[in-house]
């Protein structure tokens, strides 16, 4: 009997280490389906469907480099959905396409003024150190929410998102471009 | 006889001229407003052929019709893309932008999924990133 018991904790053992682990790198920009959720994909797709739309808006087509800043997209879903990733990636891509400058956002804005601070702490020469008061304010404000519906029925679980987008005109409160872009998951088990 | 022949000759001249002002709204490089540099496009299929790439698994959507025109600085394109099979196709495509010298203008764009019902035709669009983008190619890829 103990003996039958040392066989079974030796190949239980035997097939723990056995149990090979293996990672490899993926496709970052590929389609990922493996739950419902808010996902990568969605990411990637939301934040460049709503930069090219962006692209096409007149104030930014007129191509004199408006300048942005970027504010909350609430999350009005029913998941943790980081927002900020969202508008991260549209900025990026705005960036990277030379027809937007942005300025420094709220959540920036302390440790954009303590550099300043820093720097005018009397440690840097005069004439490299940033003076105060020379930070540019934004002309226009992008804004948005997202939200979801989720309905689930027996085997099936259907995810609706919604993500819409507003620039604003800080000056004159004028919206100046929306859009929206829709995305829709369903899984079905077995 | 020779005054018959003669507005034959100029009415066929006419036309002919027409014809080539007709298709004269085509800037040299661009067919239905699409850059194609040097290639060879006389029709829709041809241009077809010339943007349209299949990569991974391949699938049975087709490209029916691809325009483009230019928006400011921008190249803005349209492109229809047909299930003509009685089940719904589930497709990814991207974009892949390319500059005046061969060379890439933008990183890889992300794959887009696309569900097609059976029978039916769906109009992706999209805007170039950038001003270097002078050129692209449509990328097709099944999810099935």
């Amino acid at each position: 009997m103990k003996a039958a018991i040392v066989v079974a904790l030796a190949a239980a053992a035997l097939a723990a280490g056995c149990a090979t682990e293996r990672t490899r790198y993926g496709d970052a920009r590929a389609t990922e389906t493996l739950t419902n959720q808010f996902g990568s994909t969605d990411l990637q797709v939301m934040a460049e469907s709503m930069a090219r739309s962006m692209l096409q808006a007149p104030v930014i087509a007129s191509s004199n480099l408006p300048i942005v800043t970027v504010q909350e997209v609430r999350n009005k879903t029913s998941e943790y959905i980081d927002t900020r990733a969202i508008t991260d990636s549209i900025r990026a891509e705005l960036q990277k396409g030379g027809r937007v400058r942005f300025a420094v956002d709220a959540a920036g804005m302390n440790p954009q003024t303590e550099e300043l601070k820093r720097q005018q702490s009397g440690l840097y020469a005069k004439e490299h150190a940033a003076e105060m008061g020379q930070m540019v304010g934004a002309q226009y404000r992008l804004e948005g929410n997202i939200i979801s519906i989720v309905k689930q029925v027996k085997d099936t679980k259907d995810v609706y998102y919604k993500l819409n987008l507003q620039l604003w005109n800080i000056r004159n409160g004028l919206l100046e471009w929306s859009d929206e872009k829709e995305i829709r998951k369903t899984t079905t088990r077995g | 006889m020779k005054s018959t022949l003669l507005i034959a000759a100029i009415a066929s001249g006419a036309l002919v001229a027409g014809c080539a002002a007709k298709k004269g709204f085509e800037k040299p490089g661009f067919a239905f407003g699409c850059p194609i540099g040097e290639a060879n496009v006389s029709s829709m299929d041809d241009l077809v052929k010339a943007k349209v790439l299949s990569e991974g698994r391949r699938t049975t959507i087709q490209t029916t019709e691809m325009r483009c025109s230019q928006t400011g600085e921008l190249l803005r394109i349209d492109a229809n893309l047909n299930n003509d099979s009685r089940s719904v196709k589930r497709i990814a495509y991207k974009f892949r932008w390319i500059d005046r010298e061969g060379m890439r203008a933008w990183e890889e764009e992300p794959w887009k999924p696309l569900m097609l019902h059976e029978n039916s035709n769906l109009v992706i669009n999209t805007i170039s990133p950038t001003n270097k983008a002078a050129d692209f190619r449509l990328i097709l890829r099944s999810e099935e």
